[in-house]
């Protein structure tokens, strides 16, 4: 009993860094432009078909996902200049529905590209300690074998790691660098930064292409454990919102918590009646938004609201 | 101002671009070609986008195969038979809007199709309403062809299925004692785990854990660290090939070392790329057909299937072939015309609900098909595959006749 509550903790953590990667990007654009952009969980797709597409042309793993993080960053910034510049003074509504927008035409452009059929990464093509796996001898490769006969493969310890590491590299940026205050004075008054001489615009695209990049991360790392379909950002996407929604959106350690307890609650969900395994992820988010209606780390600010 | 232009542009541009359906470009080719020769439209409905697609791209290639031999042979009555293809994307609200689209369009004559389940129940009570036959060469959920006189079907039912592979682990594979079920949460899945838990019963398989899923969904983690502290012998998937895939994938990273079981929604070649070969090794499945190399029609059929598209037809390749056949039967004995559409339409379905004794069968290369009240198939077998050296191979011990 102890060893499945601790494989399932881990099967949590492991989901749950990747839910805060995505939620990340979708807590920085709500912080500095008040818009829920739908179509970053498209943007993470992107991400892992990218890489995808250069691994299976030959470039080593470790190069193709920075590429794929920069393909993302540029995204990410484009769909910022065509679609929501243009709008940063019309009704918030607008915005919100040229997002929708944009994550439809982002789901069947790739479709067109790639077709819906799911695809995996090349398992000869990747650093071999990826391909975790337990033989016919009960032999682990790969893998730690917990106490209690659970099985956590490198590649898990690795994405947790890198999770951990990004974001860690992440709070660095915004509260030590320049643009990183640029990025906070944005976040609380983007006219009077204005004012000020920082140019929001361009503070703006970077906060896009940083929560890009951090998705494509994400992308990738599901791809390696799962499938790629065209369709792969709507789950992930809405887990990951709702993970930024009960962290308290616009607050960036409250995405990064959120993402965890979302993970971890839909995990021991399973456990109690899977077919309702996201439901309990969701109850536990609509519990924590009647009693805080800003979210765990939020800021309650009514004219926000 | 221009930026905003132009952004409307790309997004309307690639909206329209992507929603058109596949077949739009071939489609149109048709028109232009046909000239005085009268058309015979049928729809084949199927998943061609979605979790299901590769189901879509046999079913649809089993279909043009019978179209191309139906034309190549005089058409019918000297008649051109042309086939509509319509995405259902796998999924019940898209088909029900996609039948809506059929019915309504006064040009079609009958349907072959939905495949998945849970699609053919949408459509059946459009296609009731209107009046066209629905002729599934895949949905296996038991209600498929109950309350209506327009639905049929080409192969065995599901109540049928679970009771088989329950079965075939209690008396084939003797050593198997302990089993669970891992299913998706839609028609086809929760239909086949329930007739296969009641028949495990019946036997002295003792069922340690039933666990959900739901379609599309790619991470199973949680689900298979419940099912792997229960230690079971095996381990019954009840879905679909995508989703069944990873389940094996990631149930052997987690060392999990049952022995797997399917149904027909797994017997596609992309089970085999999704799980990897290694992984699904081993894996049982059943099926309503097999390709079998006595079997002189079947083979003449595969090897002319394979010279159209360069690769070999699977089951539901060939249960479409036999439903598009059998429609091109009925049209070739009853259509009219100067009769009105709903008039043709019903004569087709007088025809096919008149085929109900094995003397009557239509002959088509997957064996005899003929109907009960229902529309459901009688006493069409159920075949086991097995995985051996990465391939889908007819397994060594077939069950015969249920108990």
């Amino acid at each position: 009993m102890m060893a499945q509550i601790l494989e399932q903790l881990i099967n949590g953590l492991v989901l749950g860094g990747i839910y805060a990667l995505i939620a990340v990007g979708y807590t920085m654009v709500y912080g500095i432009i008040q818009l829920i952009n739908f179509a970053h969980g498209e943007i993470y797709m992107f991400g892992a078909y990218i890489a995808l597409m250069f691994i299976v042309m030959g470039v080593p793993f470790w190069i193709a996902v920075p590429l794929s993080m920069l393909l993302c960053a540029i995204l990410g910034m484009l769909i910022d200049f065509v679609a929501y510049r243009p709008l940063r003074n019309a009704p918030r509504l607008s915005a919100l529905i040229t997002a929708i927008g944009i994550s439809l035409a982002l789901q069947n452009l790739a479709r067109m590209i790639w077709s819906a059929r799911p695809r995996q990464f090349p398992s000869e093509s990747l650093p071999s300690f990826f391909l975790s796996e337990v033989t016919q001898t009960g032999e682990v490769i790969n893998a730690i074998l917990l106490p209690g006969g659970g099985i956590l493969p490198f590649r898990d310890v690795f994405i947790l790691l890198l999770a951990v590491v990004l974001m860690v590299v992440l709070n660095m940026l915004i509260y030590l660098t320049k643009i990183g205050k640029a990025m906070r004075a944005c976040a609380q008054n983007a006219v009077a930064a204005n004012l000020m001489g920082i140019k929001t615009n361009h503070v703006i695209a970077v906060t896009f292409a940083i929560g890009s990049a951090l998705g494509a991360v994400a992308g990738i790392m599901v791809g390696l454990s799962e499938v790629v379909t065209p369709t792969m950002g709507y789950y992930k996407g809405v887990a990951a919102f709702a993970a930024a929604v009960l962290g308290g959106i616009g607050s960036i350690s409250g995405a990064i918590f959120g993402g965890i307890v979302i993970g971890i609650a839909e995990v021991f969900g399973a456990d109690i009646h899977s077919g309702y395994r996201i439901a309990f992820a969701y109850i536990i988010m609509i519990l924590v938004i009647l009693i805080r209606p800003s979210g765990l780390f939020g800021k309650s600010t009514s004219t926000r609201a | 101002m221009r930026n905003w232009f132009v952004g409307l542009l790309l997004v309307s541009l690639v909206c329209v671009w992507g929603c058109q359906p596949p077949d739009k470009k071939t489609d149109e080719a048709q028109d232009e070609t046909q000239g005085a020769q009268q058309e015979l439209k049928v729809a084949v409905a199927a998943p061609y986008t979605g979790g299901a697609a590769a189901f879509g791209d046999m079913i649809k290639r089993g279909a043009q195969l019978k179209e191309k031999e139906v034309n190549e042979a005089g058409g019918i009555n000297g008649m051109k038979l042309t086939l509509l293809f319509r995405d259902d994307a796998g999924k019940g609200s898209e088909a029900s809007l996609v039948a809506e689209r059929i019915a309504n369009d006064n040009e079609i004559l009958a349907v072959v199709g939905h495949f998945n389940s849970a699609c053919s129940l949408a459509g059946q009570t459009i296609y009731d309403r209107v009046g066209i036959v629905e002729l599934s060469p895949g949905s296996t959920a038991v209600e498929v062809c109950e309350g209506s006189k327009w639905t049929f079907r080409n192969l065995y039912r599901d109540d049928f299925q679970g009771k088989f592979i329950a079965q075939y682990i209690d008396n084939v594979l003797t050593d198997l004692e302990s089993v669970a079920v891992f299913f998706d949460n839609d028609d086809y899945g929760r239909g086949l785990r329930n007739a296969f838990v009641a028949e495990v019963e019946n036997t002295e398989l003792t069922l340690v854990a039933s666990e959900a899923y739901e379609r599309d969904t790619t991470n199973f983690k949680a689900q298979l660290t419940s099912i792997k502290s229960k230690k079971p012998d095996a381990i019954f998937i009840s879905g679909l090939y995508t989703e069944a895939g990873l389940i094996v994938k990631q149930a052997r990273e987690a060392g999990i070392i049952a022995q797997f079981f399917g149904a027909d929604g797994i017997d596609n070649a992309d089970f085999l790329t999704t799980a990897g070969s290694r992984a699904a090794e081993g894996t049982y499945i059943t099926t309503p057909f097999l390709f079998g190399a006595d079997d002189k029609k079947a083979q003449e059929m595969a090897s002319n299937f394979e010279k159209l598209h360069g690769v070999p037809p699977d089951t539901w390749a060939a249960l479409t072939y036999d439903a598009v056949g059998m429609i091109a039967e009925a049209l070739q004995k009853t259509y009219n015309p100067e009769a009105s559409v709903a008039d043709n339409r019903t004569a087709i379905r007088e025809h096919l609900a008149a085929i109900d004794t094995s003397e009557k069968g239509y002959k088509g290369i997957t064996g005899l098909t003929y109907f009960d009240h229902n529309g459901d198939t009688i006493d069409k077998p159920a075949y086991v595959k097995t995985v051996k050296d990465g391939k889908f191979v007819a397994a060594e011990k077939q069950l015969g006749n249920l108990k």
